[in-house]
């Protein structure tokens, strides 16, 4: 019997410490910082002003007593003066509600906030940066094991000294390799983290979340959309009125570049892999697709009457994304009518050298936007919204009988199988 | 062969961990491309025939769809073509014969061509046609719009839009027949005699909000 209760309590050891090794000491506590990032950092920054404004100093901005949680837990609700200044200052951008958020984890959040200090540039040669502590837990982790190890090797070795000289016999212990316990303690840690990593790589695979390829020319968005606040309709126009954002032609580039053959923006080009781009030596790569001839400002002859200027082609960019196939997306549907901001999928283009993939385009990121997201929802009596709505007579009578308070986009079907498969 | 069965599974596992993390300057597998990558041609797109193919001939090109619509053909709902010629006869003395097609503008469509005018023009023209827009002083040679068009006809602006004129492109292929024609409509309503300026949507939105859509 306790043979048995011997093995039994190897191989809880052994589990435990599987358990210690795999455990991330971050989940063990939800913090300010964790929560922040969670659900305040896509919109906000704490030092300057992003999609919403800038968090640092929030204090002496907001009005005393518990405003700050009521414009947390809902902030299209809140029609006291500041509340309104607010909305009218960052319009059409409204905050998300976070009715999730208990009254101590806004406390936590906003405690990181006023804690907050920019992170300052360290500057200590091969030093590493000590914030990250798991490394250091990882060692002891290790260590502690070996040690437990050893004893229990020392425990067996004493246990052989003392039957021998008391002159019991026994079998003779089987080598390491061989133990059943050991066996089976790294099997169960092969499984626990071949598993993890296995599902991950599967999840991932077909997802292309930060794919970021290298195009034919280097278009830096942040140059053009950011610094010359040049419209994303501009170029993309096809956003609004069909299924495709469409990637504009060169004659698109040429409106602005038959006049701008150099690059003396104030943004310096840098690659992904720190080398620094000529900015003049892309636009006349620009010039070569287009069959522009810079010294006599004129378009090559077309002398083999293709219709095009003699040397012209093409730009073959590189899309970056791509749903599958059996996924139906209209961008038109969400530009126009959803009016969508460009940034709330492609994330801050403006602020992007080179452009990746900022969302997953995973089927659950779409649910759980049309899960959120309101729609314009018609009100009958100021005759104010998307009058397409007034049709949805139950939902018009559960407004106004305080039923519902707002129509999202699953109400009205948005997450129903056959509007995106079909 | 139970051996040989945990061999397998390994290796599998591992391969998937190998698929799944990816460098980011490639797109990665697909569980199944025929499914993942359109068959139809999708317009300015790359239908890479690396990934996926039917026909053993084309295996392994890339080919890129950016063309124009074929010749003669009208798009459905689309207005008339413009068929003044480009040349200053064309500018100077036909286009003034053009008239413009649309009834006047009133209230949300005057909107949405002003929409269309911060979008597309406004960049270098300014939000008012004050010439003042963020890139018209790195364009150069930008004209003021409302200094101009009052002394020209409907027409002759909307061949400018056609065709373009001096450092000014073509805005054919960005803006349908219709919302150029629109666009001509708002430029008459920033035109200092026609409309105070107080009341013209333009006020609304300035160079900075329109880079946000």
């Amino acid at each position: 019997m306790s043979r048995y209760r011997k093995i039994f309590n190897r191989i809880f050891t052994s589990i435990f410490l599987v358990v210690l090794l795999s455990i991330n000491n971050q989940s063990l506590a939800a913090d300010g910082a964790a929560l922040f990032k969670a659900n305040c950092a896509s919109c906000h920054k704490i030092d300057k002003d992003f999609t919403g404004p800038a968090l640092k100093g929030w204090k002496d901005r907001v009005p005393a007593g518990d405003w700050i949680y009521k414009w947390i837990g809902n902030p299209g609700a809140q029609t006291d003066p500041y509340s309104t200044t607010l909305k009218a200052k960052w319009k059409p951008v409204v905050m998300t509600k976070f009715d999730n958020l208990k009254k101590d984890e806004v406390d936590a959040i906003l405690k990181y906030v006023d804690d907050w200090a920019p992170p300052t540039p360290t500057a200590v040669p091969g030093g590493e940066p000590a914030t990250d502590n798991s490394l250091l837990f990882g060692i002891l982790t290790l260590v502690l094991a070996l040690i437990a190890f050893i004893l229990l090797q020392v425990n067996s070795n004493l246990r052989k000294l003392s039957d021998e000289k008391e002159g019991v016999l026994r079998p003779e212990p089987v080598p390491a390799y061989k133990n059943k316990t050991y066996l089976m303690a790294g099997i169960l840690l092969l499984f626990a983290v071949g598993g993890y990593y296995t599902i991950n790589g599967a999840i991932g695979m077909g997802r292309m979340q930060n794919y970021q390829p290298e195009q034919p020319i280097f278009y830096s968005h942040q140059v053009h959309a950011g610094t010359n606040q040049i419209s994303c309709l501009y170029c993309h126009g096809g956003a609004q009125d069909s299924k495709q954002a469409s990637i504009p032609s060169v004659n698109t580039c040429m409106n602005c570049h038959k006049s701008i053959n150099k690059y003396e923006g104030p943004d310096k080009l840098v690659r992904e892999d720190g080398t620094a781009v000529d900015g003049t030596a892309e636009i006349q790569k620009l010039y070569a697709y287009a069959g522009w001839n810079e010294a006599t400002k004129t378009y090559n002859a077309d002398k083999n009457n293709d219709g095009n200027p003699d040397g012209a082609k093409p730009i073959e960019w590189v899309k970056v994304h791509n749903l599958p196939d059996h996924v139906y997306f209209n961008h038109s549907q969400h530009v126009k009518v959803g009016k969508q901001q460009c940034q709330t999928c492609h994330g801050n283009i403006q602020q992007m050298p080179e452009v990746y993939q900022f969302s997953t385009l995973s089927m659950g990121w779409c649910i759980n936007c049309h899960r959120d997201t309101k729609v314009d929802f018609y009100d009958k009596e100021n005759k104010t919204g998307n009058k397409y709505y007034s049709i949805y007579e139950k939902f018009h009578k559960d407004l106004k009988s305080g039923k519902m308070d707002s129509v999202t986009v699953e109400k009205i079907g948005g997450t129903e199988c056959q509007k995106c498969h079909y | 062969m139970k051996k040989l069965a945990i061999i397998a599974t390994l290796i599998l596992s591992m391969a998937v961990v190998f698929i799944g993390c990816k460098d980011k300057r490639s797109p990665g597998s697909v569980y199944m491309p025929d499914m993942a990558y359109s068959r139809a041609y999708e317009s300015y797109a790359t239908r890479d025939s690396a990934i996926f193919t039917m026909d053993p001939n084309d295996a392994g090109h890339k080919i890129f769809f950016n063309n124009l619509p074929p010749a003669g053909t009208l798009k459905r709902g689309e207005l008339y073509p413009f068929n003044v010629p480009n040349d200053s006869n064309g500018l100077l003395n036909l286009s003034s014969l053009v008239k413009n097609p649309l009834e006047p503008l009133t209230g949300k469509d005057l909107e949405e061509a002003g929409r269309l005018f911060n979008i597309n023009c406004a960049v270098c023209h300014g939000a008012k046609g004050e010439n003042n827009g963020p890139l018209a002083a790195k364009v150069g040679g930008v004209k003021s719009i409302i200094a101009l068009s009052p002394t020209y006809s409907d027409g002759r602006i909307f061949f400018v839009t056609e065709y373009g004129q001096l450092n000014m492109g073509s805005y054919a292929s960005q803006l349908s027949r219709e919302q150029r024609w629109r666009i001509v409509q708002y430029i008459r309503t920033l035109e200092p005699k026609t409309a105070p300026a107080t009341t013209t949507p333009a006020a609304k939105t300035d160079s900075a909000t329109v880079a946000k859509k």
